[in-house]
Formats: structure tokens, sequence, C-alpha cells
């Protein structure tokens, strides 16, 4: 497939089963956590992983939630 | 369309549950626990902002600073009061973070649209981006593709054309756009969606389909 071509395929990215953000928005704390685990989140959300595919703005939020409950996700309440 | 939030986990895990009961009013380590947490929700703000400096223009320190803080600020006050809401299908930080990561997500958007709203080049339909101009030696298939391309966009609705030559062909944030017109990403995405579908249908109409990664023609 040439740049061109994919260049267009992903301009045009509109797939069947898409959640939208809301649905993502609800969820996206569990699917992040799912990625980290090592586990596929596109198995238990399959309509957010197509949704992340094509939503910039959503990306982005998945994008920096990932980010953060990797890097600090592993913070304990005062004992 | 809802995605099932049951999907995934079996409740809160031991770490999460102990945060939970500790930021409850009356736990006796219920300050510490609100201070600890503010502190973690101001290191993702922090962290965040900086992931998304490209958006902010040249704002100074000072001001990227408070944008965190209000974001940290904000989330903790939107936590506390929600805190009923987690059911533990991920770590509490994790459900935590995505108050702070949609905090900045909100702000940088509006501090955006504020400083640099979308200019009207950005939001009217004129040609293709170069990178999507044909050039001499494509092949004939692919010019007569991205032609079809453009006659397609002119049959959008006035709002799908605005929205897609803005986000898909100018790269304006999708939140910055929202603001823009009055409007929320979840409706903007909608406007984008159905603008896609209807420039494939027209491309696949006029005999271009586009195909997807598989190879298929849809």
């Amino acid at each position: 497939m040439s740049d061109h071509v994919r260049h267009l395929d992903e301009l045009l990215r509109s797939a069947d089963g898409d959640a939208g953000c809301t649905a993502g928005e609800a969820i996206l704390d569990a699917y992040v956590d799912l990625e980290l685990a090592g586990e596929d989140p596109a198995a238990v959300f399959p309509g957010t992983a197509i949704h992340l595919g094509s939503c910039p703005g959503c990306r982005a939020d998945h994008d920096g939630l990932l980010e953060a409950a990797r890097r600090f996700g592993d913070a304990a309440p005062p004992e | 369309m809802n995605e099932k939030p049951d999907a995934a986990g079996t409740g809160p895990d031991e770490e999460s549950g102990r945060w939970v009961a500790e930021l409850r009013a009356g736990h006796p380590r219920h300050d510490q626990a609100v201070a600890r947490l503010h502190e973690l929700l101001l290191r993702v703000a922090f962290h965040e902002v900086s992931r998304r400096r490209s958006q902010l223009g040249s704002i100074a320190g000072p001001e990227l600073e408070d944008l965190a803080q209000q974001s940290a600020d904000d989330a903790l006050m939107n936590i506390l009061r929600r805190l009923d809401d987690f059911r533990g299908l991920s770590r509490f930080t994790t459900w935590a973070y995505k108050f702070a990561v949609f905090e900045v997500s909100s702000k940088v958007a509006r501090h955006a649209w504020q400083r640099h709203p979308p200019t009207v080049d950005e939001l009217t339909w004129e040609r293709l981006p170069d990178t999507l101009s044909p050039r001499p030696e494509d092949r004939l298939e692919l010019r007569e593709q991205l032609g079809a391309l453009s006659s397609a966009i002119v049959h959008l609705t006035d709002r799908q054309r605005e929205v897609f030559v803005a986000v898909a062909l100018n790269d304006v944030p999708i939140d910055v756009l929202a603001l823009q017109l009055g409007s929320n990403r979840n409706a903007i995405y909608k406007n984008l969606f159905d603008a896609r579908r209807s420039l494939r249908a027209g491309l696949a109409a006029a005999g271009h389909p586009v195909l997807e990664e598989d190879g298929a023609a849809r």
C-alpha cells in the first residue's frame, strides 16, 4: 500500500462499531490498565479500540493517561 | 453505543480500596490522603501539560504552572465528589488520573482557542493540502481518486465540510474546533465520522473506492 493510499485510508477512517467519545471516557481507565497488564483491551472494549483509531481528541487523552498510569500508577495511600 | 463497563475487573484491589476508604470524610487519615492524592494529581497534570506543550504556543512558565495547578485542583474536587462512582474496574490511581488528564485536555484546548482560534483558511474548503495533492509521478488511478475526493468534499453538508476540512485536513484540534463552533467533542466527532463515511461512499460510487489496511475496499 503506497503512502498516499494509506494516508487516504486514515483520512477517511470510519469503521463500523465505533463506540464514540462518551462511551470511551467512562472506561478509559480500565482500558489503559488492561494495556499496562499486557492484556488486549480491544478484546474487552472493541468499540473504544476502534474509536481511538480515528478520534484525535480521545487518542490524545488515552496516550496521556497511559503515560501517567505507567509513570505514577504505583502510589499507595498514606499508611 | 455503550461499552460494557463491567466487562473488566472484579472490584477494587486492596490498595484501591484503601485509597477510597481514606479519602472519605471522617477517616483518621483523610487529610493526609487528600494531600497525597493532590500531590500525585499535580505531577500528572504537570506532565500532561508538558506533553501538550505544542498546543500552547508561547505561554510562559508561570502560566503553565497555573494551568497544571488548576487542573489538579479541579480534578481533586471531582474525584472527592464522585468517590462512589469508583467501581474498581481499574486501579484507583488510574481512575483518579483520568480526571486530571481530562481537566488538562479541556483547559489546554480552551487556552489554545483563546490565543489562537482557527483561521478562516483552516475552516474553509479550497483544495487538498500538499500532502494529498496529486504529483506528476502518481499513477493515473490515484490522481483520479484524489480528484474524486475533491469533488465529494463539495457535496458534504456545510457542517460536515467545515469539520472535515479543519480536523482531518488542517489538523485543528477537535476540542479547539468544538469551542469555536459552540459544540462539544462528541458532536464534532459525529460530524467528522459522517463526513468520512460520506466521502468514502462518494469515492466508491465514483468508481474509486479507498482500500483499507487489509486491502479490502469498503
